[in-house]
């Protein structure tokens, strides 16, 4: 059986102790899968990948990265750990250059490997090797994403966690990002995505997980939640299967 | 009217732009007004003319003059020291005071409200431990040169110019072109994102602390050296160096140097065109228009 990558324990989470957001999830992600977290908004679904990011407190509950416990691991040792969490927002450095932003990532890479990894992610992204001088704040919101991206893939982690790296892209750009994702799934590397439109979600990972007030409503594979009728009539308008591809 | 003003500009300037580099740094990073900065150069001189008291007195031959300048050996060595131990100082008040209430999430008024506080308490310990008095790193009389038609300057003078360079220079270099410059201009940037991308920003806070300090300290001794140590120096010192970071725009090293060197120019010449008790009223003066006019600085982008 595939080992587990991510293990969260009766997980309680808030930016305010007496007002949590995430309310006892129990969630476990194995290695190699694409999972997908959805539901409504004010679900908690950035929170809970916040929290696990080490950017919203964990009031109570465990976290696991392989058998690491990382629970109240500060945020910048969670990349040491082998976990990588790219934000919805603000996601690069738009004061520096594109290949400043691959290098603070690379920071953590043993000297000789820092060049050669930067190259790698150029050779994954060809259209940001194209003008590494550029200052990021002028890339476009595709590229910008393909950056955020590659500046969590530089460190080769285990797990990829992101939120809605479509929002506010084209439905053009929203497919290209998406393909590169299926891409980099399919290298062995983790993901864990945040989704806001179930339809698009459920396309592109073998998981679907759907939060609602905190807790985990349901947890399937994405064809079978394609094909339940209570999760079509709530979160896919009430279309079938067929309309879900 | 004689040019004499620009090398008086030039030199006081030097010591603000070098205080400004502290204070834009710490702004930027910190986020909050740290009103406690030129009490670090005051502390700087002091440390720096302790250290160099006590070389002198265990090795008398580096009391000597170094060539033509006023001072001998123990004030470079001492000056290295009192980077360093300005350093411990800054970082002994974060802390005590700024660490735990950034801790406690306190608003960013009352990180400025306690920096009064430890401006306060800063300045008074060193009136306590040294008194009141001035003091000196070397009571030798210097006789300034001709360096251009109308313009004159001592070899002490000279040196401030060509030190507050070295150090800017070297500022710049640091946070543009090494690993350490890039964590503070990320933290700077985004504290948060800085973290998930590996970066201690605990450890980026402490780096600009002696950063800050180390710079802070050099800008009290080049004070010391080319006027006089006092307690109150850093006060003084006090809104030249906010109206030079705020008029280089915040973040920016070179905007803050070239800022602290207009700054000084202006009151040079304001003394030498209105009047010596114009010139507290210069620097207040660039501050409110900077703030109204361009609120983001020469070198600062304005926000989106």
């Amino acid at each position: 059986m595939t080992p587990d990558i991510l293990r969260l324990k009766t997980l309680h989470a808030g930016y305010q102790p007496d007002l949590p957001i995430i309310n006892g999830i129990d969630l476990t992600v194995r290695q190699g899968e694409f999972v997908v977290l959805l539901g409504p908004n004010g679900a908690g679904k950035s929170t809970l990948v916040k929290a696990i990011a080490g950017l919203v407190p964990i009031h109570s509950g465990l976290v696991f990265l392989k058998e690491e416990n990382i629970t109240h691991l500060p945020a910048h040792m969670k990349l040491h750990s082998g976990m990588t969490f790219v934000p919805q927002t603000e996601n690069i450095f738009t004061q520096m250059s594109i290949r400043e932003n691959l290098q603070i990532s690379a920071q953590i890479l043993p000297k000789q490997l820092r060049a050669e990894r930067i190259e790698a992610m150029f050779a994954m992204f060809p259209d940001l090797a194209k003008r590494p001088s550029t200052r990021a704040g002028a890339l476009s919101g595709g590229q910008r994403q393909m950056l955020a991206v590659a500046r969590a893939l530089i460190t080769d982690p285990k797990l990829l966690i992101l939120d809605e790296p479509s929002a506010g892209l084209s439905p053009m750009l929203v497919d290209e990002v998406f393909a590169r994702i299926s891409m980099i799934n399919q290298t062995g590397i983790t993901i864990l995505l945040v989704e806001q439109n179930v339809r698009v979600g459920l396309n592109v990972a073998s998981r679907g997980v759907i939060l609602v007030e905190g807790k985990v409503a349901h947890d399937a594979p994405s064809d079978e939640l394609k094909g339940d009728p209570v999760v079509a009539e709530l979160y896919l308008g009430g279309g079938s299967e067929e309309t879900a591809q | 009217m004689t040019l004499q003003p620009l090398m008086d500009g030039l030199v006081n300037g030097s010591i603000i732009g070098l205080g400004a580099i502290g204070v834009t740094l710490t702004y930027s990073i910190l986020r909050f007004a740290n009103f406690a900065h030129g009490e670090l150069l005051s502390w700087g001189a002091y440390l720096a003319l302790t250290v160099s008291a006590a070389l002198g007195a265990l090795l008398p031959g580096l009391g000597t003059p170094i060539g033509p300048f006023s001072f001998g050996w123990s004030v470079p060595i001492a000056m290295i020291a009192s980077m360093f131990l300005t350093g411990l100082v800054a970082l002994t008040v974060d802390w005590l005071l700024f660490g735990r209430l950034r801790n406690a999430g306190s608003a960013q008024i009352i990180l400025v409200m306690s920096s009064f506080g430890a401006a306060l308490a800063l300045r008074n310990l060193l009136e306590f431990i040294y008194t009141s008095s001035p003091a000196y790193f070397t009571t030798a009389l210097q006789i300034s040169r001709p360096v251009l038609p109308g313009l004159r300057a001592t070899p002490d003078q000279l040196l401030v110019l060509v030190l507050a360079v070295v150090m800017v220079v070297a500022v710049h270099l640091l946070l543009t072109r090494s690993a350490a410059g890039r964590s503070m201009r990320a933290v700077s940037e985004n504290p948060a994102l800085a973290s998930l991308a590996g970066i201690d920003t605990r450890a980026v806070i402490r780096m600009v602390w002696m950063l800050g300090a180390a710079l802070a300290a050099v800008g009290g001794i080049m004070s010391g050296v080319v006027v006089q140590i006092r307690p109150t120096m850093g006060l003084d010192l006090l809104l030249p160096l906010f109206a030079a970071s705020i008029l280089g725009g915040i973040g920016s090293v070179p905007g803050a140097m070239l800022a602290g060197l207009m700054v000084g120019l202006a009151e040079a010449f304001t003394v030498q065109i209105i009047g010596a008790e114009w010139r507290a009223a210069v620097s207040f003066v660039i501050l409110v228009a900077m703030l109204l006019l361009r609120p983001q600085g020469i070198f600062g982008k304005a926000a989106a």
